[in-house]
């Protein structure tokens, strides 16, 4: 382990005041034995330079999945005070409300006889890749709509149902967006991309649930062992990279304006109450909604594919849940006795409400919030449930997938995209996609192994099991 | 005030340095003119694999606080201007006045035929964003959210 950090618990590490000079809170982040020998330098420093930012409370936060990104790092949870504390870009990251949705079916692995028939089939409903342009056809009107009401605009129009919405962190939509604060800039971008799933790490797959840890859990959640699911994973687009990069040059000069001293210029942020903070929050927020609803709109394509294939009415077909990686938002939280409002920051990281926490469905109230891990390409993805311990140590977060281990520049130079998709049909599991360099870029070689992430967060009780899933078919972006 | 040429080459004038999460390049150049160039051009390459030189041309304008926010606001701009307009931008003809750029992208049409080789590049940070002058050679070192 690196100098200076100390062990305060069997999964977690401490960084101290002092580590990263300005720091106003220690750092703490979460690692098994096995983890710390993935631990970059880089990511730590960027843990303890989260926490030099004003109204920073209790703790600089990172998950298991830690790796180094830019600003915070990746996995990185920071609370920040309302009087006091700051909103930035660089804890959200560009792809703003990255996150992942699963969507149950009443098929079981005997059901899938044409597997690549189906896979070929949703690669062809749904637009994939870099270049790919919506079938939506949206005006100014329609995006401002799908800006402010997220899922629920979807749904609204056609592409859901109700239950959908219950069934999103948020009901699909931040309060308080402000489209206006989104600029011509990104709406050119985001108006010909809702609906497509984008590139890079993004994916769609066909999933079984192979086993089943905590059946009470699972009933509530409407799974059982040898079910058929669908994971979705993408988010807000070009809307949300330009909403970010128009906002970081706002929230540059901001910084410099209020006198604020950074270590990074990437974690650039303005007072969450300055017009500066205001305005980045509702633009990101309405980036959030953005992603909500092409997260929406991708999977009634899904269900369109499963219904046609298998006679199924659409109803027959569940979201789970779904759950934001990129976002910051106002919750409350008890700190040292006391519920306060604060504005959570979480850059790959996933919300882990546990048990009567406000927000969640009457149907998830006993077990906590439904939480999503997806596993790198040809791994196990998991379901687990927030719990108290999260909402005691970690501003209710747990991690948000297996983190990555090599650059893609090396992955590019050891791995062929030929062999990886070889590989994995021989185990059973199919990938489609428009160019074999994608696949390497994403092998499971390249990640930290999802299931000690995944055991870190269950044994530190910041979520715990519900069940496991295999990839039969993955498509990527 | 004068226009750079910039000469479009083959050989590749940046390369990839080790990220785990994104990717870092270090681009070099003679000059600060054509270090905007080449690295709109490294920019393209990781986009989209392939950035050959075209017929297409589009104007670019942008203001940065100093080189390092000029450059961020450049890239960002190359970013926009290739995703809107289908652009797969190969180079620039760029004037520097202080921290204002004013200059001619140029480059071809996106083809899916020809440009899904590459990877979706989210954003350009300014983490550890840095332009450095040795003698003739400027050389930049930026990371791209992918």
């Amino acid at each position: 382990m690196l100098q200076g950090i100390t062990r305060i618990g069997p999964f977690e590490w401490e960084v101290p005041v002092g580590f990263v000079a300005g720091m106003r809170v220690p750092g703490r982040f979460f690692l098994s034995d096995q983890l710390v020998e993935t631990l970059e330098p880089g990511a730590v420093q960027q843990l303890a330079n989260v926490a030099t930012m004003p109204g920073i409370v209790k703790n600089s936060l990172a998950m298991p999945d830690i790796h180094w990104g830019y600003g915070f790092p990746i996995g990185g949870v920071a609370a920040f005070g309302m009087d006091e504390g700051v909103i930035s870009p660089g804890g959200v990251g560009f792809d703003i409300n990255c996150g992942v949705r699963i969507l149950s079916t009443p098929l079981s692995v005997k059901d899938l006889t044409k597997k690549r028939e189906l896979l070929e089939d949703l690669f062809a409903a749904v637009p994939t890749g870099v270049g790919a342009k919506s079938t939506l056809r949206l005006d100014a009107k329609e995006l401002t709509g799908m800006l402010t009401n997220g899922a629920r605009w979807a749904v609204k129009h056609g592409y859901g149902i109700e239950e959908d919405i219950r069934h999103c962190e948020e009901q699909g939509a931040l309060a308080n967006a402000d489209p206006s604060a989104v600029s011509q800039k990104a709406r050119q971008r985001g108006m010909p991309q809702s609906g497509t799933l984008g590139a890079g790490n993004h994916f769609l797959e066909i999933q079984v649930v192979q086993e089943i840890y905590d059946q009470e859990a699972a009933r509530a959640f409407g799974i059982s062992a040898g079910q058929i699911c669908v994971m979705i994973h993408c988010g807000s687009r070009g809307l949300g990279h330009q909403v970010c990069t128009d906002h970081l040059k706002i929230l540059e000069a901001a910084t410099k304006k209020f006198g604020i001293t950074l270590p990074d210029r990437q974690l650039a942020c303005a007072p969450l109450s300055s017009p500066e903070g205001r305005a980045y929050f509702g633009a990101m927020a309405s980036s959030a909604n953005y992603a909500w609803a092409n997260r929406q709109v991708i999977m009634h394509m899904v269900r369109g594919v499963f219904a046609r294939m298998f006679s199924l009415a659409y109803e027959e077909m569940h979201l789970i849940y779904d759950v934001a990686h990129n976002v910051a938002k106002f919750e409350e939280h008890q700190i040292d006795g006391r519920r306060i409002k604060v504005c959570v920051h979480r850059k790959g990281a996933t919300r882990a409400f546990g048990p009567g926490s406000p927000n969640l469905p009457a149907e998830y109230d006993q077990v906590g919030q439904p939480v999503i891990i997806p596993g790198s390409m040809g791994t196990s993805s998991y379901l687990l449930h927030g719990t108290e311990i999260a909402m005691d140590r970690t501003f209710g977060s747990t991690c948000h997938g297996a983190g990555r281990v090599m650059s893609r520049t090396k992955a590019k130079k050891q791995l062929s995209g030929h062999e990886v998709k070889e590989a994995l049909a021989r185990k059973g599991i199919l990938i489609r996609t428009h160019h074999n360099g994608a696949i390497a870029d994403e092998a499971p070689d390249v990640y930290k192994p999802s299931d000690e992430v995944v055991r870190v967060v269950h044994e530190a009780g910041i979520s715990r099991y519900v069940a496991r899933f295999t990839p039969l078919g993955v498509i990527k972006g | 005030m004068r226009w750079t040429i910039t000469l479009i080459a083959d050989a590749m004038s940046f390369e990839e340095l080790e990220h785990t999460a994104d990717i870092r390049v270090r681009v070099k150049a003679g000059s600060l003119e054509d270090l905007f160039s080449e690295a709109a051009r490294a920019l393209m390459v990781i986009m989209y694999g392939v950035a050959d030189p075209g017929t297409m041309r589009l104007h670019v304008e942008v203001q940065g606080r100093d080189t390092i926010s000029l450059m961020h606001a450049f890239l960002s701009e190359v970013l926009f201007v290739s995703e809107v307009k289908e652009m797969v931008v190969s180079g620039a003809k760029v004037r520097l006045s202080g921290i204002d750029l004013e200059g001619v992208l140029c480059g071809e049409v996106f083809s899916r035929e020809k440009h899904l080789s590459g990877m979706e590049v989210k954003g350009i940070s300014f983490s550890d964003l840095s332009i450095v002058r040795d003698n003739h050679t400027y050389t930049l070192e930026v990371t791209f959210d992918v």
